[in-house]
């Protein structure tokens, strides 16, 4: 087992009341395997990468356990998880645009990365960031790596933000929407290069993209207000799809007949009682309103949480 | 409804080597009444500059655009003023479409000030059926566009077009910011919109499964030009050039390359560089659209 999270929590204090982003969330990932994470904005997913990364602010709070190869990361030194991440665990972010610096040069960004985590001298790390940008297929990738990222177009910072990422051999890959804003000839590009880019690793890829998690995925969880609320294997989710959540967003699919979800997902600060879902679903009975449901396994490795599972 | 033919537009870039890039390049589809022409393209391939001419908020380089009879190009400022109530356009990103200094119900009340199209008395009323129509609650008249969703704030623009009671509606990407749920609520709204008012729509979008569902005709661009156009089932189940098949992602044809920029347009047939099926032909002649089915038009050499 590659990672494991349990009773994991993520909780940020606002003016508002406290966003509870992550709140609970219970999954393993395997050595190889790719695990998509399926949520509509202001689900938490994003937070979920983060927090994996530690990146967040010093006064979020977050409760829980993420075991990395038998090491519990929520207690890990700042020093040491400055060998983690990158080496380790990398991420990469969606939004090229804003993740690289616009002033440095794209070959000297990734390999600051190198020079960091693998201590490789100034001339080494620069023929490394060379060679990882034709790894990702940029043409003539020794003189693109002179060129700063305003002369990439979408797609080319996109392999840039892949390159930098596997760039010192993370075992582990955190993908945060890696195919947002892209065309879609240019995103068939993008899967079919982080297929082949991340064939032994074990990934976390996050999307709202059904297409892309069906192309890459091993298993696939749907996230709804903070929680998983089905985890399975991609078969089990595309084919029969048990929690009226996870049914509601395949069939609001264009491909599926566009059948809308009522409403809208809830606020992080104020979950609805009961099942987080229960306002927006058309099966919710009195225990529904009650009581919150625990994540049950339907079938061998198909979980789910609702009061009413049903294949 | 609307007939485009020619449609042209270059913009000319460079300060000290001017030269001319052709954005729209002899354009030419027509829309029947209450009908929906899908127009699909990656970005940067013109279709949004098509929806601007079309609404003259750009000025053609040639071509023409005929609305119900009327020569849209011949109309002189405040003709076009009279008849621009009567062609409404829906943008990609709602919240930046309102005004956020400006609460729910004056925003949907400002159109039709501007254009007298609801008596003064009559107003208020109006709003609240309008506010209705597009699914919102009459709370929301009183909120700011912050304090709504995404989904919330497309059904605020749809309401403030409602109440011009446009013929022709130009929607540039509407859903592209918003998730697949919300996505299909407001295609879905649409939808209903048009059976109720008969409105005719240019659908702009670059997302082949969403035009599927909502157009009647679609039309496939590349670098500014057509590539095929037809009706919906046709060009979905018998695409016949190699970008619209590509394009059809469950085909999992995957292109080299990228769309060069309009500055820089192949000889040839445009997207000969990336065709997976190109010949040598295609270098060098450019392809003329070749009718193929009844409706159906591809400008390819291999057809």
């Amino acid at each position: 087992m590659m990672m494991r999270i349990s009773d994991l929590k993520t909780h940020f204090p606002t003016p508002d009341g406290i966003v509870r982003a992550v709140d609970t969330i219970d999954l393993s990932i395997r050595d190889t395997e790719t695990f998509g994470l399926i949520g509509e904005t202001g689900c938490g997913k994003t937070v979920l990468g983060l927090t994996i990364m530690r990146l967040l602010h010093p006064a979020t709070t977050v409760e829980g356990e993420i075991i990395y190869k038998g090491q519990n990361l929520l207690e890990a030194s700042e020093a040491e998880m400055r060998t983690i991440r990158g080496r380790e665990i990398a991420i990469i972010l969606q939004n090229p645009t804003t993740s690289l610096n616009p002033v440095m040069k794209v070959g000297e960004q990734i390999a600051e990365a190198i020079r960091l985590h693998q201590g490789l001298n100034k001339k080494d790390a620069a023929a490394k960031a060379v060679e990882m940008l034709d790894a990702v297929r940029i043409p003539s990738p020794s003189q693109r790596a002179n060129e700063y990222p305003h002369e990439f177009s979408g797609g080319m910072k996109q392999r840039v933000m892949i390159a930098m990422g596997l760039a010192c051999n993370p075992s582990f890959i955190i993908a945060d929407e890696p195919t947002k804003g892209l065309d879609v000839t240019i995103k068939a590009q993008i899967v079919e290069l982080m297929r082949e880019m991340t064939e032994r690793k074990a990934m976390l890829l996050i999307t709202h993209d059904l297409s892309v998690a069906r192309e890459l995925c091993d298993r696939i969880a749907l996230m709804y207000a903070g929680e998983l609320v089905e985890y399975a294997p991609l078969k089990g989710i595309f084919e029969s799809p048990l929690h009226p959540y996870t049914r509601g967003f395949l069939g609001s699919l264009p491909e599926r007949g566009l059948v809308p979800i009522p409403g809208m997902s809830p606020s992080l600060i104020d979950f609805p009682d009961g099942c987080r879902f229960h306002p927006r679903c058309e099966h919710a009975t009195e225990v529904c309103r009650r009581e919150h449901p625990e994540l049950v396994e339907f079938n061998a490795g198909h979980f789910v949480r609702c009061h009413h599972a049903r294949s | 409804m609307l007939e485009v033919e020619g449609l042209t537009k270059q913009f000319s870039s460079g300060i000290i080597k001017k030269r001319n890039v052709s954005a729209v390049d002899c354009v030419s589809f027509r829309i029947e009444k209450g009908k929906t022409l899908g127009l699909v393209g990656e970005s940067g391939c013109g279709k949004t500059t098509i929806g601007r001419l079309i609404l003259r908020l750009v000025e053609p380089t040639s071509g023409t655009v005929v609305f119900d009879g009327i020569d849209l190009f011949s109309l002189k400022r405040a003709e076009l003023r009279k008849i621009r109530p009567r062609m409404q356009m829906i943008f990609q990103d709602p919240d930046s479409s309102l005004n956020p200094r400006m609460k729910i119900g004056t925003s949907i009340a400002e159109p039709m000030k501007l254009h007298d199209t609801v008596p003064k008395d009559e107003r208020a009323q109006k709003i609240m059926e309008l506010v209705e129509t597009v699914g919102l609650n009459p709370e929301h008249v009183n909120r700011y566009p912050y304090q709504l969703s995404g989904g919330q704030n497309q059904r605020v623009v749809l309401a403030r077009i409602l109440a011009l009671n446009p013929d022709l509606i130009i929607a540039d990407e509407p859903t592209s910011s918003l998730d697949v749920s919300v996505q299909a609520q407001i295609l879905n709204l649409m939808r209903d919109l048009q059976k109720k008012f008969n409105h005719t729509y240019l659908f702009i979008s670059h997302d082949l499964e969403v035009v599927k569902i909502m157009a009647d005709q679609i039309a496939v661009m590349y670098l500014g030009k057509l590539v095929e156009v037809g009706e919906t089932p046709d060009v979905y189940n018998n695409a016949k050039h190699p970008y619209t098949q590509a394009l059809l992602s469950s085909r999992r044809i995957l292109l080299e390359g990228e769309t060069p920029g309009p500055a820089d347009i192949p000889t040839g047939c445009r997207f000969h560089p990336r065709c997976p099926q190109r010949r040598d032909k295609c270098a060098i002649e450019e392809p003329e659209p070749v009718e193929v089915g009844e409706g159906h038009y591809v400008a390819c050499h291999l057809v």
